[in-house]
């Protein structure tokens, strides 16, 4: 969970991009290292192939500021969502805070999205975690797609109980983009100290 | 497995760096650090020499993912883990040792600092801190932080993005 650094009076949280190949999370992850300004983020490191598809993750150190004392920070993370990447998708997933799905609206991608939150859940279980315990935002991106499927029908698909709080997105354009993130943060927040 | 919490502080914080500024003295290096495998820096020291050292969040990320991607290689090959890893460039080189389950010791050396004396003290140094990493997850207290730091949290999160 959280690392807490008394000595430097820090706090860190890990969250994570997940979801299907090119469903947008580096996107999110770019659209945010430029909103935020300069002396509140750090280097974005991103380890992807020529065409710019991610090959182990991409990496965004967040500084929220000083909150009663302590410096809090937030490190976004995305996975490789290609399926045979699965390797590397486990590794990222170490420890993690909270987590964004970044679904895609393509109906060609409906299945894709099943099978990657599926993944997730096996994923998690061999760290010992279940979904349920972790703060998880639903983000259905590319609704500016013309055939875009309807924002239940995908709901229906990666998150039949309607657990998590779900986001319209244009990842490309930001739309949405900054209200998942701060979602996300608000649930992992929320999970601090009330484990004590 | 869930992923325990390190909490570095107080008297364990400060061996911590001592030991980091040893090593430094000893071995030549010119960065030290003590990271988590989440890839968060726990503690780190910088030879008064050196050049100002790449960003650390950056580093510490890196060597984490590294690491994790080593282990996952090394069960392939039937080994729980590789201890030590070297990357050795024309200039400038990276030393990595296992601090016990938890912890990960790193070090960047340049060419004044013999390899050999590297790896000695690193392996050294990796030990005492593993104690250090131990005694810290046995000590899992957690700071008080109250609804109070909730909602300032919140607050930041509102100044930054915009409400």
């Amino acid at each position: 969970m959280s690392t807490i650094n008394f000595a430097n009076r820090e706090i860190n949280f890990k969250i994570v991009y997940y979801g299907p190949g090119l469903s947008g999370k580096t996107t999110n992850l770019k659209w945010i290292y430029g909103k935020i300004p300069e002396g509140r983020k750090g280097e974005m490191i991103s380890l992807a192939t020529e065409d710019e598809r991610t090959l182990f993750f991409d990496f965004l150190p967040l500084d929220l500021g000083e909150v009663k004392g302590f410096k809090t920070r937030f490190h976004l993370y995305t996975v490789p969502g290609q399926v045979f990447y699965n390797a590397s998708r486990k590794l990222i997933l170490r420890g993690v805070d909270g987590i964004v799905f970044v679904a895609d609206s393509a109906p060609n991608r409906l299945r894709a999205n099943a099978e990657s939150m599926r993944n997730m859940r096996e994923n998690l279980a061999e760290y010992g975690l279940k979904v349920e315990d972790l703060p998880v935002v639903l983000q259905v991106n590319k609704r500016d797609l013309p055939d875009a499927l309807p924002v239940e029908m995908v709901r229906a698909v990666v998150d039949p109980e309607g657990r998590f709080p779900v986001f319209e997105a244009v990842a490309t354009e930001g739309q949405g983009v900054v209200e998942t993130l701060k979602e996300v943060s608000r649930l992992v927040l929320a999970r601090v100290g009330s484990t004590t | 497995m869930v992923e325990p919490s390190l909490v570095l502080y107080g008297a364990l914080y400060e061996r911590a760096l001592g030991l980091l500024e040893d090593t430094l003295r000893e071995t030549g290096a010119r960065y030290a650090l003590l990271t988590d495998r989440k890839g968060f820096v726990l503690a780190h020291k910088e030879a008064l020499w050196a050049p100002k050292p790449p960003p650390l969040d950056s580093l510490a990320t890196l060597v984490a993912g590294n690491a994790a991607a080593t282990q996952a290689l090394a069960k392939l090959l039937g080994e729980t883990s590789f201890q030590e890893l070297v990357h050795q460039g024309e200039r400038v080189g990276l030393y990595v040792d296992e601090a016990g389950e938890h912890a990960l010791l790193v070090l960047v050396f340049d060419q004044s600092a013999p390899l050999g004396k590297v790896k000695l003290y690193g392996k050294r140094a990796a030990e005492g801190l593993a104690r250090i990493a131990e005694e810290a997850l046995a000590k899992p207290s957690r700071p008080n932080l109250d609804t109070e730091y909730r909602e300032g949290a919140k607050a930041l999160l509102d100044q930054l993005f915009g409400n």
